[in-house]
């Protein structure tokens, strides 16, 4: 017999914390639409541009930030049955915190005015540190971890080293401290984000809600046990050997071939998610699988360009080489992604937490309406073309800015803007029954 | 008598809707037997609010089987169990 304990509804989080993260994730990507469209070709010059940085953090900070970590403290009393202690505070405070200090961030960018880097850095480092906290003291409290909490642990570690790596960078940057070159500890910062922090998270998320939402068979045992520790090593192994390379003279085809492994490993994740994908028992496509199509194809995309930056170093080289790199991991593999997964996670949040209502009053009458019900098809698929004209614009506009980052800018915003009218019509409809239910709960207690 | 509910295929929210609902249509001394491909955690705080008892275990047509029936009704409650041999 299986374990039938249940759960207790008092250990998730109320519906209003994750989704005061889910709403702000779109505005800030609508933001980073409309400083593209604003800044047009100077945004996409150089890595280095401060546009660029601030355009590069509204994505990862504001866009993906804010779903990642508002639906980790939603997810883990689901998923773990293990709650992050004071969910209430930890969220306010956490989200409060990010969000100034995001602003913060991208104002120190973009205007350089005294204080600003210091207030990023104290808000960001605050922020990450109560919601760190909140996460590992519910992850530790797991006693047989499954291979998406063993996932979901290693994640937070590596947005751990993020944070201070990226507090570390901004010290220099807003001159607090003196590093000497930053172009390393940058790298170092963004592998540990893009690879270990966001890496890890989706493919651990998806140990769980690719066969669950998308009804294919489970990911083998082996490979969800096996891959995220690969990765976690390999990011870790491959930061020795930049070492290695750049101060002990060791030869850089060792470190070239490490990288190869390192994205051999994700190759196999993208290659055994579609393989699962393509076996699902349901042959319903809808809109999230094609999201989800998107970003496992972009990741192809993504190991193919940087296989062309290993074996032709002129085009590593050129400054539009790390743009478009980061688009195609960002904007093709990341955003798609999270924005599928918040079409499936947000509707299901308003049917559970209704249908938890209805019966908590024993009311009847008021129907919860069907989980498709939330967020019309047509809405999603529309936002999915708009959010396919962005990426197929901003791909070529790392090469040719000039020409297209004003149009990538707007397709962007635009696509955020869709995605948010769509969240908020879920959000309405959720509200309108949540009041049904109260309304005919007082009839039927007066009588 | 059992009562048969085949989820396995569905995704998210079916299985939880359609559960809830067969319940709604069970006779007296009747059983729901849910197949479903994993155990539905979500489903028992929804189960307890709505009165009825279950027992879930492994194995079966899809690879979990829930048995459910309402809290006060010997004769279901009889019938799930020798079902499950207990």
């Amino acid at each position: 017999m299986l374990n039938t304990a249940s759960l207790s509804l008092d250990q998730a989080p109320p519906i209003s914390i994750p989704f005061r993260f889910f709403l702000l994730a779109p505005l800030f990507g609508m933001v980073a639409g409309l400083l593209l469209l604003y800044w047009g070709e100077a945004a996409l010059t150089s890595r280095w541009a401060p546009p660029t940085l601030a355009l590069t953090h509204l994505l990862t900070l504001g866009l993906l930030g804010m779903v990642m970590c508002g639906a980790m403290l939603q997810m883990l009393p689901v998923i773990a049955g293990s709650p992050v202690p004071r969910v209430v505070l930890v969220g306010t405070l956490s989200h409060l915190l990010l969000v100034g200090g995001i602003l913060a961030l991208v104002a120190a960018f973009l205007i350089r005015a005294d204080g600003l880097m210091e207030l990023a850095i104290l808000s960001l480092g605050s922020g990450f540190l109560v919601f760190i906290s909140g996460v590992v003291a519910a992850l530790l409290r797991v006693h047989a971890p499954s291979a998406t909490i063993t996932g979901m642990r290693l994640a937070i570690a590596a947005l751990l080293l993020t944070v201070c790596f990226g507090m570390l960078v901004a010290g220099a940057w807003g001159g607090l401290l003196n590093l000497g070159s930053l172009s390393s500890l940058i790298d170092i910062h963004l592998s540990w984000g893009l690879l270990g922090w966001t890496g890890l998270l989706l493919m651990s998320v998806s140990f769980q809600v690719v066969p669950l939402f998308q009804v294919t068979p489970d990911y083998p045992g082996w490979f969800s046990r096996t891959l995220p520790r690969g990765v976690f090593l390999g990011i870790l192994l491959w930061m020795a050997l930049r070492y290695g390379t750049d101060h002990l003279g060791w030869p850089a085809l060792l470190e070239a071939l490490w990288v190869a492994v390192l994205g051999l490993m994700f190759a196999a994740y993208g290659g055994m998610t579609l393989y699962l994908q393509q076996r699902r028992k349901r042959r319903i496509t809808d809109v999230t699988l094609w999201f989800w199509r998107l970003a496992m194809l972009s990741l192809f995309a993504g190991l193919l360009a940087w296989a062309g930056g290993l074996l032709f170093p002129a085009f590593a080289a050129s400054p539009g080489y790390p743009l478009l790199l980061g688009t195609i991991l960002l904007l093709g593999v990341a955003v798609p992604a999270v924005n599928g997964m918040l079409y499936k996670i947000v509707p299901f949040l308003c049917w559970f937490h209704l249908q938890n209502r209805q019966l908590a009053l024993m009311c009847m009458t008021v129907p919860v309406p069907h989980m498709k019900a939330f967020i019309s098809d047509r809405a999603t698929k529309r936002q999915f073309h708009v959010s396919l004209l962005a990426l197929l614009l901003a791909l070529p506009a790392a090469l040719w800015p000039a020409l297209l980052a004003r149009p990538a800018g707007l397709a962007f915003a635009l696509s955020n803007l869709l995605l948010l009218v769509n969240l908020l019509q879920a959000v309405i409809r959720y509200r309108q029954t949540s009041q049904s239910l109260d309304r005919a709960g007082a009839e039927t207690n007066s009588h | 008598m059992e009562q048969r509910l085949d989820v396995s295929e569905l995704e998210p929210c079916e299985p939880l809707q359609r559960t809830l609902a067969a319940l709604q249509t069970l006779s007296k001394g009747d059983y729901l037997r849910v197949i479903h491909r994993r155990e539905p955690h979500l489903l028992y705080p929804l189960l307890e609010k709505s009165g009825f008892l279950w027992r879930t275990r492994a194995g079966g047509e899809a690879g979990v089987e829930i048995l459910i029936w309402p809290q006060h009704d010997q004769t279901a409650e009889r019938q799930a169990l020798e079902y499950l041999g207990c």
